[in-house]
């Protein structure tokens, strides 16, 4: 069994959106909706003494996911390989998940009434390839890929010195990582 | 691509297409069936882009069947610009424009019909090609702005331009006025991760760019200063003892001379000019000169900065000559003209448009660089060195503001007709409120369009043509590159969509020019000019499909084997070439086309100085904002300006704002950002806006937001050598859109 994982260099972003336009794109998604923003934090400073850096955000497809304990439903769900996946046709749009996801990762889809999110692509990955969002990033800011493989780069990633989660201390224990400079 | 197609299913093809939405052509694997493009996504085995696509790139399919897009030949039937349009066949538009030209031409001479190109989106050579055969020296691009001046310049200092970095085995790479962070996509990856392993990386741009922010030295220089920064540099990198003699030595000419020349030019000389120190301006030259090998890659900046675009250009070109940063590996390359297969020059037919007429090419007289009397000149001496020339349609072209003045005045000769290829004029040339008098003034104009641009709809018959996934593609550097890579379209163009080239040919055919044109599609003309490779292909495509690129092996030192492609031989420090053309032949400074110290009356009035055209996400020139997957991210064009002054002039964030120069004025939304300098304002290019009436008034706006209603075309703010005019270094004021217009005090 794979554990997906997914690594946010922010040293390599560069905030193009090309993640939140394929992304949107593929996924179809109504203009209202993002699954991945990519929020710009500067520059800051007095020019010309800057910094800035790019922070992407998706679902943290956490392994302790308040959403899927939030969900009343049984629509939000996590597969054994850590997928974080909405079943559209069970979720009643009661916004539970919604509520308790401290990552804001969710959206209510205003066309089908469904809550929304991102899920890896997770057909596409089960065929293989690469999300979306990972296969569109020019700069390789994004690495995907299964924590069960000692080889792959996502494992070196996660277990190098660098690799901080977002708001480790709620005990979500998101599958997200990020690096920074 | 949607989610719910499974790209598994029978019968579906793999096209090895590309993006069409700038130079860089990302490889794009289309899945096609029936004719359709079912989905596309990055072609991961692509040597540049490697799978990935920019926001652009994601959009191919909403571009490809966009309920805006113009599928049938259209026929004005109204006033010009009241947007009535008939449809017709393109039989009979073909007959009706090609009846037209051939009455202007016999009444006034071909030369009074000119041609308008975007910037490779179209088939530039076939243009070239109808155009010289028919007659008329007229066609131009926006290439002033764009590359083409430092082309002829570095051109005529060493033989060729550098512009294929060896950047493998570099040490230290200027970035001079480009941020690929915004524009390059794969080359910002690559050099990153060059970076990663010690590569070191100079910027030289005003704003904290998105490349700025991961440099290891930003120069935030004083908008269109960047010839005082090239000269301070070439100073302290002579008279500090930082150039490589041997090479200097050896290999070129008029180092005594441009020794002398440049003693005046001292960093403290050039701080108050950039607003650098002489601290910084000393450090990035040691750094450029001693980190070798190393790479200057060129930038649209300087090509922007209009008067003192040539010098700054022939400064720079410098640099690369002292320190040896040349053919060498690691450094900036003389490939040459592709030897291996045909090039775009060899398609063009230059040698049918008679010297007489060559003669008349509008802005030769004033502008000769990137005109025939240049370009003549040069293309003479790179025929002798290389065997082949540079791409005309591009590198000899007439003056842009010159041929929208003589539609106004009829001054040198009246221009009757004007052809435009995928360019929106309005948006994309300086001075955009004359560029409006002039379409609408002309007697004929016809645009091959995507969309129904401002300058189509004033058009008396607007073409579909042909785009990304319908058209094939070589991609090799303007058809200056000695390699290339090769995409095919996905599909035939849907609905009555034509690629320009049969639009060129097509017209051709009709006005006799039949045994001209033995290719009927564009493959079989790639197909022509692919054959020499020797690869054995039986089709364009199958070129495609089994080898899709052609990289010649490298030779390094070539000017030990050949020298340069100059008059001596050498490289020419003194340019004998720009001398004879009446230029001087050692950079001299001029300031910023408007600046302070020199017209210090003007800077009272326009505080602040002004640049423009830098590219940004999601757009490209003036496309894209019908794409409301890309419009999303940025609604609304913005004007970036530091708090500081935003607080001064009680301007806040999301505030629109008149920014306005002693051209005009254009609102754009404030946007405070700590990445400019407070004296420094940056507007958007491009902006107009298609969910509006594109009828007469109104025509999308196209004035109102446009930042080419500030930029200047006038002759004495040209660069005498090429014509390039400025966009960059002016000075404006800014005030609030209802406010006090002395600035809200």
């Amino acid at each position: 069994m794979a554990r997906y994982a997914i690594v946010f260099d922010t040293r390599r972003c560069i905030g193009c959106h090309s993640c939140t336009v394929a992304c949107r794109v593929n996924n179809e998604l109504p203009l209202d909706m993002i699954y991945n923003p990519v929020t710009t934090v500067g520059p800051a400073g007095v020019y010309p003494n800057l910094s800035m850096v790019h922070v992407p955000l998706i679902c943290m497809h956490c392994d302790n996911p308040p959403c899927v304990d939030a969900c009343p439903t049984g629509a939000s769900q996590r597969r054994d390989d850590g997928i974080v996946f909405v079943e559209d046709r069970k979720c009643v749009g009661c916004l539970a998940c919604v509520m308790a996801c401290p990552y804001g990762a969710r959206v209510k889809n205003h066309a089908t009434g469904a809550v929304q999110k991102c899920d890896f692509c997770k057909d596409r990955v089960d065929a293989g390839k690469l999300p979306y969002c990972v296969l569109t990033c020019h700069q390789k800011a994004r690495v995907f890929g299964d924590l069960d493989e000692p080889a792959s780069e996502v494992c070196k990633l996660v277990n190098g010195q660098r690799a901080v989660r977002l708001l480790a201390e709620l005990g979500t224990e998101p599958y997200a990582f990020y690096i920074y400079g | 691509m949607s989610k719910s197609i499974d790209l598994e299913q029978e019968g579906i093809e793999v096209k090895k297409s590309c993006c069409y939405f700038c130079h860089q052509n990302c490889g794009v694997l289309a899945y096609v069936k029936d004719g359709r493009v079912l989905a596309i996504e990055g072609d991961p085995t692509f040597p540049t882009n490697e799978g990935g696509l920019c926001c652009r790139g994601n959009i191919a399919l909403q571009h490809l069947d966009h309920p805006a897009r113009i599928n049938y030949p259209l026929k004005r039937v109204g006033k010009r610009g009241e947007g009535k349009w008939e449809q017709i066949s393109w039989d009979q538009a073909l007959g009706e424009i090609a009846a037209r030209l051939t009455a202007i031409r016999d009444q006034h001479g071909a030369e009074a019909v000119a041609t308008a190109g975007g910037t490779s989106r179209t088939d530039d050579w076939a243009r070239r090609r109808f155009m010289n055969i028919f007659g008329s020296p007229n066609c131009f691009h926006n290439s002033h702005l764009c590359w083409i001046p430092t082309f002829m310049v570095e051109t005529a200092i060493y033989g060729w331009c550098p512009f294929d970095l060896d950047l493998g085995t570099s040490r230290c790479l200027v970035l001079w006025g480009q941020n690929p962070g915004a524009s390059s996509m794969p080359e910002m990856h690559h050099i990153r991760e060059l970076q990663a392993k010690g590569l070191k990386i100079i910027v030289i741009d005003p704003r904290f760019t998105e490349t700025a922010a991961k440099a290891d030295l930003w120069l935030p220089l004083r908008p269109g200063s960047d010839l005082a920064l090239a000269l301070a540099w070439v100073n302290v990198i002579i008279h500090e003892g930082l150039f490589d003699p041997d090479f200097v030595n050896e290999y070129c000419e008029g180092f005594g001379e441009l020794a002398d020349h440049v003693e005046q030019f001292t960093p403290e000389w050039a701080a108050p000019l950039t607003w650098l120190t002489p601290e910084q301006i000393r450090e990035s030259a040691y750094l450029y000169a001693t980190t070798k090998p190393g790479n200057i890659q060129w930038g649209v900046a300087i090509d922007q900065v209009g008067k003192s675009a040539g010098a700054a250009m022939h400064a720079r070109a410098i640099l690369r000559a002292l320190t040896g940063n040349l053919d060498c590996p690691g450094a900036d390359l003389l490939t040459g003209p592709s030897q291996d297969s045909v090039t775009d020059e060899e398609m063009e037919a230059n040698d049918m448009l008679p010297a007489a007429q060559k003669a008349k090419q509008i802005g030769a007289d004033k502008f000769k660089l990137v005109t025939w009397p240049g370009y003549g000149k040069i293309a003479e001496l790179s025929k002798k060195h290389w065997g082949k020339a540079p791409t005309a349609e591009w590198m000899c072209e007439a003056h842009p503001p010159s041929v929208f003045n003589a539609i106004l005045t009829g001054q040198p000769y009246p221009v009757k007709a004007l052809l435009v290829a995928a360019t929106n004029p309005v948006n994309s040339y300086g001075q955009s409120k004359t560029i409006l008098e002039a379409l609408r003034a002309v007697d004929f104009m016809v645009t091959c369009e995507y969309w129904m641009t401002p300058t189509a709809a004033l058009s008396d018959y607007v073409l579909p043509i042909a785009g990304a996934l319908e058209r094939p593609t070589i991609t090799n550097s303007y058809g200056c590159a000695d390699y290339l890579l090769a995409s095919q379209r996905a599909i035939q163009p849907m609905y009555e969509r034509r690629n320009d080239y049969n639009f060129w040919r097509d017209l051709g055919v009709r006005m006799g020019q039949e045994e001209h044109w033995p290719w009927q599609t564009v493959e079989e003309a790639y197909h022509y000019r692919l054959e020499p490779l020797g690869y054995g292909a039986e089709s364009y495509d199958e070129f495609v499909e089994l080898y899709r690129f052609h990289f010649p092996e490298r030779e390094y030192y070539k000017y030990k084997r050949i020298g340069f492609g100059t008059p001596s031989g050498k490289i020419e420090l003194y340019s004998t070439t720009l001398k004879e053309l009446g230029y001087p032949p050692l950079p001299e400074y001029v300031g910023p086309t408007e600046n302070e110290l020199d017209d210090p009356d003007l800077a009272a009035k326009f505080p602040f100085v002004l640049t423009t055209g830098n590219g940004f996400m999601p757009f490209h020139h003036s496309e894209h904002f019908q794409i409301k997957e890309l419009r999303f991210l940025r609604h609304e064009p913005r004007v970036e300006i530091n708090p500081a002054t935003a607080a001064e002039l009680c301007i806040e964030e999301g505030d629109w704002v008149w920014i306005e120069t002693a051209r005009g004025r254009i609102k754009q939304k404030a946007a405070l950002t700590n990445g400019v300098h407070p004296h420094v304002i940056v507007t958007e290019r491009g902006w107009w806006f298609p969910e509006r009436s594109m009828a007469e008034p109104e025509l999308g706006g196209c004035l109102e937001s446009n930042t080419n209603v500030l930029t200047s075309v006038a002759d004495e703010h040209c660069d005498p050598l090429s014509g390039t005019w400025a966009n960059r270094g002016l000075l404006c004021r800014v005030y609030k859109v209802d406010g006090d217009a002395k600035g809200g005090k």
